[in-house]
């Protein structure tokens, strides 16, 4: 038998043989109705008409994405090695920043795996090959990103408290409630819901809030290792944007009934979100030594120009509107710092991170960039907790903090325009009080009532029982396997002696 | 608004009166007092008197170095936000405080 010569078969360009390799391998069924094999993707209300329609612009394969991933990986992991063996934590500005590393590590990987969960189901479970793969390469993003955290950050466990525990901290500390509802509320969400939670409004509208004075943060501090990390997800934080933009129009151009759904989502997860990295406003203004630029100058330009200016004029084609409530972000931008940091300050000794009063050079920074609010609070928070160090103590609050039943976080955030009383609003709901700390809060709970009274509040189930039993704060402290040198005052910690020793220097030369 | 689910969801609070027995959490909150950062949650027996709450204050707020516990003397209390004049012999349901009620006083 004689074969015949067959020329090669023609390479394909990229796109074919994403389109081969995608959507090509996708099919119709014919024995089972798509309802049968795509059960999640109605009930929310979202109409879909046309599945093809899913534009997914970045067309990679399997192999390509593995092969930039994999290079990424290498890249990363290259540094951590270099960082390792020269002693890089020596370098960093000072002991101190690792406190915002401590509350990233701790706040933050777990629920990068849950990103990974939750896309992965989306992988399977989009009735569209583009939003599929899509979803697959976000879901082994995040795994990665979740992975990529955990090493770049294990290095600083050897030479610091406050990252020994950090993935039972995740689940049982009270401030690490506020990530861990938002994830799962998100996670118990629809699938679009879940695309315009965390696909557009985490990962497009707030992202850059949360990314560029992080990693920029870790860069201006010595932090090469985060700051690599952060290079290395930024060119997948950049397709997660565009899934997430590519979500919101496809809902929208699919039918007009989807866009009051929409809209609405997105003034709750605005608001969601918009409370998490409240966190991370603590953190700039605050935690890091050397600072990027101010949590209002990152809102103003992140967000508002951004955002407001930007995106939202886009998506006015299609009858969005900016979020409900975000003229209330807008009025606390000179205001939300001080008081995450003030939260913070003052419960620090049931925490694995520590806390201390900005010192003269702090001072004179947030003087600059705060000069309408920071004389205010300066006086009526920091004088009387450095007065009560001077007379040889340390200002922690005595109590446990009323939480926000939606955003989980001590009720310390102000009525606008008066920064010194707090925001206190209320809902009853079948005959049983909830508590919010804002207008935002109170809405999304009214929306979903029944949904948010099952929130695992820190201090309600505390007072329960539910951490520790009845032995009141060592014992809550031993269930959050807390050490002695996790948290309190930074001042005399161990980290400080630690950082002091490695620089010759004794805690008065300080 | 119910939830929008593939069922009928409601499920119950995890912060029920029933799951604190005979007491109930109250907040309070000094008003106008930032340095205590946000008001504080109690589990207080619902029998205990108000004026009892009173010299629980006393010793809790003593914690900022300006308060003077005489001052507590002539608070203005609120209930929900709702004037009050506490009976202080009273309990604290008696004098309208239930389960998350905020009791706030301004000095």
């Amino acid at each position: 038998m004689t074969v015949s010569p067959e020329k090669p078969a023609r390479k394909l360009s990229m796109k074919q043989r994403y389109s081969a390799l995608t959507h090509d391998l996708d099919w119709a069924p014919t024995y089972v109705q798509e309802e049968e094999i795509f059960p999640f993707t109605t009930f929310e209300g979202i109409k879909v008409h046309d599945w093809s329609k899913w534009e997914d612009p970045f067309r990679l394969t399997v192999e390509a994405y593995n092969k930039y991933q994999a290079e990424k990986d290498r890249r990363l992991y290259a540094v951590l090695d270099g960082f390792a063996q020269s002693q890089g934590q020596v370098g960093l500005t000072d002991a101190r920043y690792m406190n915002a590393m401590k509350i990233f590590l701790q706040g933050i990987p777990v629920h990068e795996y849950n990103a990974h969960r939750n896309f992965s189901y989306l992988a399977r479970y989009a009735n569209g090959p583009g939003a599929r793969f899509a979803a697959l390469c976000q879901s082994m993003d995040e795994l990665r990103h979740a992975q990529t955290e955990i090493h770049t950050l294990s290095h600083y466990n050897k030479y610091f408290d406050g990252m020994h525990h950090w993935h039972h901290w995740t689940d049982r500390v009270w401030y690490l409630s506020v990530p861990k509802s938002f994830f799962e509320d998100a996670m118990t969400a629809g699938p679009f819901e879940w695309l315009i939670a965390i696909g557009f409004s985490f990962e497009y509208l707030l992202t850059n809030l949360l990314f560029v004075p992080f990693m920029s943060g870790a860069s201006f501090n010595g932090d090469l290792p985060t700051m690599t990390f952060g290079f290395s997800a930024q060119s997948d934080e950049s397709r997660h944007m565009t899934l997430g933009l590519e979500a919101i129009k496809f809902m929208c151009e699919q039918d007009e009934d989807n866009v009051p759904i929409v809209q609405d989502w997105l003034d709750k997860w605005f608001w969601r979100g918009y409370r998490l990295i409240a966190l991370v406003a603590g953190m700039m203004d605050y935690m890091h030594p050397k600072r990027v630029m101010s949590w209002k100058e990152a809102f103003e330009l992140y967000f508002e120009e951004q955002m407001l200016n930007g995106l939202f004029k886009d998506l006015e084609y299609y009858g969005i509107k900016p979020p409900r409530h975000v003229q209330w972000a807008i009025d606390e931008k000179e205001i939300l710092s001080h008081q995450v940091y003030w939260v913070l300050y003052q419960f620090s000794h049931a925490a694995a991170f520590s806390t201390t009063i900005p010192n003269a050079e702090d001072q004179a920074w947030l003087e600059a960039n705060y000069p309408e609010t920071w004389p205010v609070f300066k006086e009526v928070a920091w004088d009387k907790a450095q007065r009560v160090m001077d007379a040889g103590g340390r200002y922690f609050n005595p109590g446990l903090p009323q939480l926000c039943t939606v955003c989980q976080i001590p009720m310390g955030f102000t009525e606008p325009g008066n920064p010194l009383v707090q925001c206190q609003r209320q809902s009853v709901y079948e005959g049983e009080r909830y508590d919010f700390c804002s207008d935002g809060c109170q809405w999304i709970f009214d929306r979903e009532p029944t949904k948010y009274r099952q929130a695992w509040l820190p201090v309600h189930q505390i007072f329960q029982g539910n951490c520790g039993g009845p032995g009141g704060l060592p014992a809550v402290a031993e269930w959050y396997k807390l050490g002695p040198n996790d948290g309190a005052e930074y001042l005399g910690s161990n980290d400080q002696k630690n950082w002091l020793a490695w620089h010759g220097q004794t805690p008065k030369e300080a | 608004m119910a939830v929008t689910a593939m069922y009928d969801y409601n499920w119950p609070s995890r912060s029920a009166a029933e799951f604190y027995g005979d007491a109930q959490l109250v907040h309070v909150w000094w008003k106008g007092n930032p340095f205590f950062v946000s008001a504080a949650t109690f589990p207080f027996p619902k029998e205990m008197p108000f004026g009892a709450l009173v010299g629980l204050c006393k010793e809790f707020f003593a914690a900022d170095p300006d308060f003077d516990p005489a001052s507590m003397d002539t608070a203005r209390w609120a209930v929900d936000k709702e004037p009050l004049t506490p009976d202080m012999e009273a309990s604290l349901v008696a004098n309208g405080v239930g389960h998350k009620s905020l009791v706030q006083f301004e000095i």
